[in-house]
Parts: structure tokens; sequence; C-alpha cells
């Protein structure tokens, strides 16, 4: 069942239940105010009649000059009396001390009834005291008042009867109307209630129907916040929520599209140099007669490749190793290291007339010193490979703004903005066939990035195509040993 | 003579595409990026492109648009097997797809069949005394009609077009009974020893141990 639905079927019953016990309260108490006034009424009238009867009796024995009258007169009397109330509404009954009839009112659905005789068997006819009751005969309803009255030391029981059955046909007509009014009622308030659930939990299904779109995948709609104070927080905080699995969303997509990318560059890095080894390889075995220059050039492609391969799957391993190995971080002498990748590259720079030029602060970083070896290795080797023969590489290490800045700076070819940008991505050549050439797989710099992300440190590079190239290394403060 | 335009960015690969083809004796040239690759297409003197998708300046995919409308016949190569890419390169009007890395005679034999489809390769075939109408399914020694199984014309044909090229059994299975054929290459031998002996070619077309079968060409006169 639905929360409108709970709303407004409980409250409707609690209305409806308590509208109903008031007016039955109600009903209840003035029916009993008017019982009782009728009971006084039909005292009063009671009264009346005991005292006429006494009297009546008082008055014959003064007029036969008795001094007491025989149970016989006593009788006459009653009879008479009884008979004179039995007209219209009234009625009357007499019995004598051994609650035997002496005469009563023609009301025999009264009088004959079996609920009336047991309760005048039930009655006390030495009692002074005014027993009332009610009964019911078919659809009408009689009060008795009786009591015992002393007439010429003898007991009777005098009763008097009075119709009250208006009180009970007010009290149902009255019944009946509260009924009818609380039914047009009900049906008004469920109306009102109704309208108003709805209205008030409206907010609550248009939540859920971003709800469904927002889990539906599409993250960027954002809920409008409107509605009671309650369901403006629930939009809010869902909107938080929506705001985080966004950008969750698109980290993760962009985490998928960087990993579907190197795999795709990887593949085409790898079927290039096969294509050409498998196509010369296969040219070789199936050609009937092959020239010794054609020989040599095909086995000399082939040779080429394959050390393009094996440069590739030697990067390809240290990243992946990068990615695993915990770093083993110890205060390592900047000076110390760059002096050691100077010797390891003395070869290369021999090769090409190139000469590094050192200039470093006498600063000790925490690093993981064969890393941070390989790091400036390859940046190092990245600026021969792109300086010309005879120039110089400057490296300049040291502090600026807290921070360990180490930057290289080439004078050779240099490169467009848009390259620069890109040229930290895995497998991104500038010029490839040049790249190529000289051994690279487009790997170094991912490489780089790695090394330096395990040492809190960014990279960043300032290039001018024709002017040269300035790679720096900013490593963290933090990272620095004092 | 066939032309064949070769635009590969990898210079090892365009060589040995050239080298590929050259075997053959198709021409090639080659060119090394998008743009002058569909300046040298849009001259309209091939028989066939051999398009990279990856290419500087312009990749393939951008190539294609540009040079559909002078109706030379474009299979692409590719090193990535997307089929989505795949289907682009199709759906651009290309001919066919070779996923890099490939083999010199599957290369050759994709170009064969681009060519037949656009009428382009040689229709009647001369060796020696003997004379093939590949339309025709006609085959003559001398003169004299020889009767061949549709199978062993095949046969004789793809040695044909295939001259002093060593060739394995599979790649013969691949070629003429279909990639799908899963039968064994004593079929290929039984194949080759009828037309050797219905064509009297014992001498020519000679077995090369564990590899395959190859026909020596007719030295030039």
């Amino acid at each position: 069942m639905k929360l409108w639905q709970k709303i407004f079927l409980s409250s409707l019953c609690l209305i409806i239940a308590a509208v109903n016990v008031i007016s039955i309260v109600l009903l209840n108490n003035s029916h009993k105010l008017l019982i009782e006034r009728e009971q006084e009424h039909a005292t009063n009238e009671y009264e009346y009649f005991a005292a006429s009867f006494a009297n009546t009796v008082v008055y014959e024995r003064l007029k036969t000059d008795k001094i007491i009258l025989s149970s016989d007169n006593v009788r006459n009397i009653a009879s008479d009396i009884v008979r004179g109330r039995s007209q219209g509404q009234s009625a009357a009954a007499i019995y004598d001390s051994d609650k035997k009839l002496i005469e009563c009112s023609n009301l025999p659905e009264l009088f004959d009834s079996h609920d009336f005789k047991s309760y005048i068997s039930s009655l006390n006819v030495s009692g002074s005291s005014y027993d009332i009751r009610i009964f019911q005969c078919g659809k009408i309803h009689y009060m008795t008042v009786c009591s015992s009255v002393k007439a010429e030391n003898v007991n009777y029981l005098v009763m008097t009867v009075t119709d009250v059955s208006e009180i009970y046909t007010l009290r149902d007509r009255q019944t009946d109307f509260v009924r009818k009014i609380g039914l047009i009622s009900a049906a008004v308030i469920s109306l009102i209630l109704l309208v108003t659930v709805i209205f008030l939990l409206r907010p609550l299904s248009r939540l859920n129907i971003y709800t469904k779109a927002i889990a539906g995948g599409n993250y960027k709609i954002r809920i409008r916040k409107r509605g009671s104070r309650e369901f403006r927080e629930l939009a809010e905080n869902m909107n938080i929520m929506a705001d985080s699995v966004q950008s969750n969303a698109a980290r993760l997509e962009k985490i998928a599209e960087d990993r579907q990318t190197f795999i795709a560059n990887l593949a085409h890095e790898m079927k290039t140099p096969l294509t050409s080894i498998l196509g010369f390889a296969d040219l070789l075995r199936i050609k009937k007669s092959v020239s010794d220059r054609e020989r040599q050039e095909y086995a000399g492609v082939i040779v080429e490749e394959t050390k393009r391969m094996r440069a590739l799957s030697g990067k390809l391993m240290e990243l992946i190793a990068l990615g695993g190995t915990e770093t083993e971080k110890k205060p390592v002498s900047l000076p110390a290291m760059i002096h050691d990748t100077e010797t390891s590259l003395s070869p290369i720079l021999a090769k090409k007339y190139v000469s590094l030029i050192c200039d470093s602060e006498d600063i000790t970083i925490y690093a993981d010193e064969e890393l941070f070896k390989s790091l400036l290795y390859n940046i190092i080797e990245n600026a021969i490979k792109a300086s010309d023969m005879g120039q110089e590489i400057i490296l300049r290490a040291g502090m600026s703004q807290g921070n360990v800045v180490i930057a290289v700076t080439d004078h050779g070819i240099g490169m467009s903005e848009e390259d620069a940008q890109k040229v930290f991505e895995p497998f991104y050549m500038v010029d490839k066939s040049r790249s190529r050439k000289a051994g690279g797989a487009g790997l170094g710099l991912a490489l780089c990035v790695k090394i330096a992300e395990l040492h809190n440190a960014i990279l960043s590079i300032d290039s001018h195509l024709g002017e040269g190239t300035t790679v720096y290394i900013i490593i963290s403060g933090e990272e620095c040993f004092k | 003579m066939i032309n064949i335009l070769i635009i590969e960015d990898d210079k090892n690969i365009a060589k040995m595409i050239k080298a590929t083809l050259s075997i053959v004796n198709y021409s090639g040239k080659c060119c090394y990026d998008g743009k002058s690759g569909a300046k040298e297409a849009l001259k309209g003197t091939y028989d066939l492109i051999l398009l990279d998708v990856m290419l500087p300046e312009m990749n393939g995919f951008e190539v294609m648009n540009d040079i559909k409308n002078c109706g030379t016949p474009v299979i692409f190569l590719t090193a990535v097997q997307d089929v989505a890419d795949k289907v682009k390169g199709l759906r651009l009007g290309a001919e066919d797809y070779i996923v890099k890395p490939f083999e010199a005679l599957e290369l050759l034999a994709r170009i064969d069949v681009v060519l037949r489809r656009s009428n382009k390769t040689q229709n009647i075939i001369t060796y020696g005394s003997i004379m093939v109408d590949i339309s025709g399914h006609v085959i003559t020694d001398g003169g004299e009609p020889v009767q061949l199984t549709p199978k062993e014309f095949d046969v004789i044909v793809y040695f044909l077009q295939h001259q002093d090229i060593a060739v394995s059994r599979e790649r013969l299975l691949s070629s003429i009974w279909g990639y799908e054929f899963e039968g064994e290459s004593r079929t290929v031998d039984i194949h080759v020893q009828q037309v050797r002996r219905k064509l009297h070619l014992k001498d020519k077309l000679i077995t090369i141990p564990k590899l395959g079968y190859r026909l020596e060409s007719q030295e030039k006169p």
C-alpha cells in the first residue's frame, strides 16, 4: 500500500471514529436528560394519583362515617380511581398486598407481558421508595412508577404508567440524522483529506521520478527544491548524492577510457613492428630467389623492428612493475643521484657530443634511489634525443617556494604547445619515425609520471618549437629531508 | 601492370608491402601521411589503394571520405581488431579490411579478390603451351582442351597467378577451399598431383619439403 493511501485511510478512520464517538456520547447524554425529566414528570403524576387514591379512601371513610373501611370498599375505590385515570395516554394499576391485581387500565401488551409480571413479583409491597422502570412493548415504551400506598392499614401497590415512546423516537430520529450527517461529512472530509495528502506528498513522487532517472544513468539532472522543508532537504541531499555519483562515474569513465586508449595504443605499437617482421620474414621464406641486397634489407628491417619490440616490452615491464611495487624511500642526496645519472648517461652524451651541465644545491630528499635515478635518466635521455650534435643540456636543482625543483633544459628541436600537452600520455610520440629510429616506444614520460607520483612530485613541461624544451620536476617540500 | 598506392605511416611496413607486391609484379607507390596519400589517390591512376587507419595529419577514415568518389577500390590496413572500426571502414565504401600483422600471401590473396571483383586482373593467362581463360573456365594445352575438375582448375589458376612463390598447403586450403573447409592437406596433395599429371607439369610444379609447392616461371626465351 502506498504512503498516501496509508496516511489518507488512517486519518479518515480516526476522524470518522472521533465524530461518531462524540455524537453517540452527546446523543446518549441528551437522551438521559430527557428520561430524567420524564421520570420527574411521571413521579409528579404518580404522587398526584397516589394522593388522590389515599384522599378518596379518607373521604369515603368520612362520608360513610366508618372508623375503618373494609377492604372491599377500598378495592372498589381503587377500581374507580384506576378507571378514572385510564383515559388517553395515562394508565394505572393497583395491586393488593398479595400482589393480586385489583384493577388496571386496558393495556394488555404491558400488563400481560412476561417481563412486567416478573417485575411485579420481585417488588416489595411494604417498600416506600418509588420504583421507576421502563418497559418496551413493541414500538412503544412505557415508564412505570410504582410504590406502596397504605390505605386503611393495608399496603397497596399503586402504579402509574406513562407513554414515553416520544423520547425513544426522538433518539432514533436523532441517531438516524447523525448517521446521515456523518456519512455526508465523511465523504466531504475524505475528499478534502485526499486532496491535501496528495498535494503534500506530490514532491515525493517527483523525487521518485528524479531518483529513477538518476539511477537509470542520467547523472546530469538535478532535483528542483520544492515542497515542505523535509522534501527540500531530501532533494538537496539527493542532489549532493547525484553530484558525487556523477563525479565518480566521470572519474571511472576517464580511467576506463584511459585504459582503453592505452590498450589500443599498445596493440598498435606491438602490431606495427610485428607486421614488418612477419611480412619480411614471410617474403624471405616464400620467394624463390632473394638477392643479397634484398636479404640484407629485409633482415635489417627485421632486426630493427625486433629491437623496437624489445624496447617496448622492457619499458612496459618497468611500467607494470612500478604499479605493483612498494617504494623504499630513504634520505638520499640529490647532487649524488644527479652525478650517478650523469655517469650512466655518459656514453650516449659522448655519442652525440652533448655536454650536460649540472648545478644542484645540496638537498637531501626522501626517495627510492633507483626509481628516482631512472626518472632523471629518462628525462635527460629525452633531452639528448631532442638535441642536435654538440649542444648543451642544463640541469638545475634547488628550492623554490618550499618545493624542490629540478629543471632540465635543452636547446633542441622543441615542440608545439599541442604536443607538449599530450606528451605525458602513454605511446604519444611527437615525431614517430624519428622517435622510433632513436629506439623510443613512447612510454618514457608515462613512466616518469608514475615515478613522480610515487615521490609526491609533478612534472611540467615548457617547450617552444625550434627553441628547446624545459622539463620541471617539482617535488613537494614534505619529501625534503632537513 | 597493376598499380597500387600504399598509404602507410610506418616506413618499414610500407617497404614490406611494396616488396610483397613486387613478387607478383605489381608496382607500388608509398605515401607516409594521410594528406599526401589522399592527394596522390585523387590522381586516379591507381588500380587499388591500401590504406592504413592510424595516420598522421588525416586518419584513414578521413582519407577514405575524401577519395571515395574517385572509384578506386580501397583495402584498409589496421592494427586494431575492432568490429566497430571494421564496420565503419566497410560502410565508408572500403572493399576489404586486413588486420595487422598479416602474411604476405594473405595480403596478395585479398588484393587479388578485390582486383578480380573490379575486373582488373588478367582474364587470360598463358604459360608455355598452356592457356587459361579464367572467366570462361577453359584450359587448353597446345590447343587441346584439358578436362579438369573445378577445384583442380582453381588450383592451377592459383599457381599461375603466384608463379615462383612457395605456397603452403594451408594457404591453398584457405584460398581455394575456403577458410571454413576443414579438409586435410592430403586433399591438396591429391589435387596438385592431378594437375601435374593432366598438364604435364612434373618439372615445373615442384614440391618444397615441409612447406608446400611452387610453380616455376617459364624462362624468358
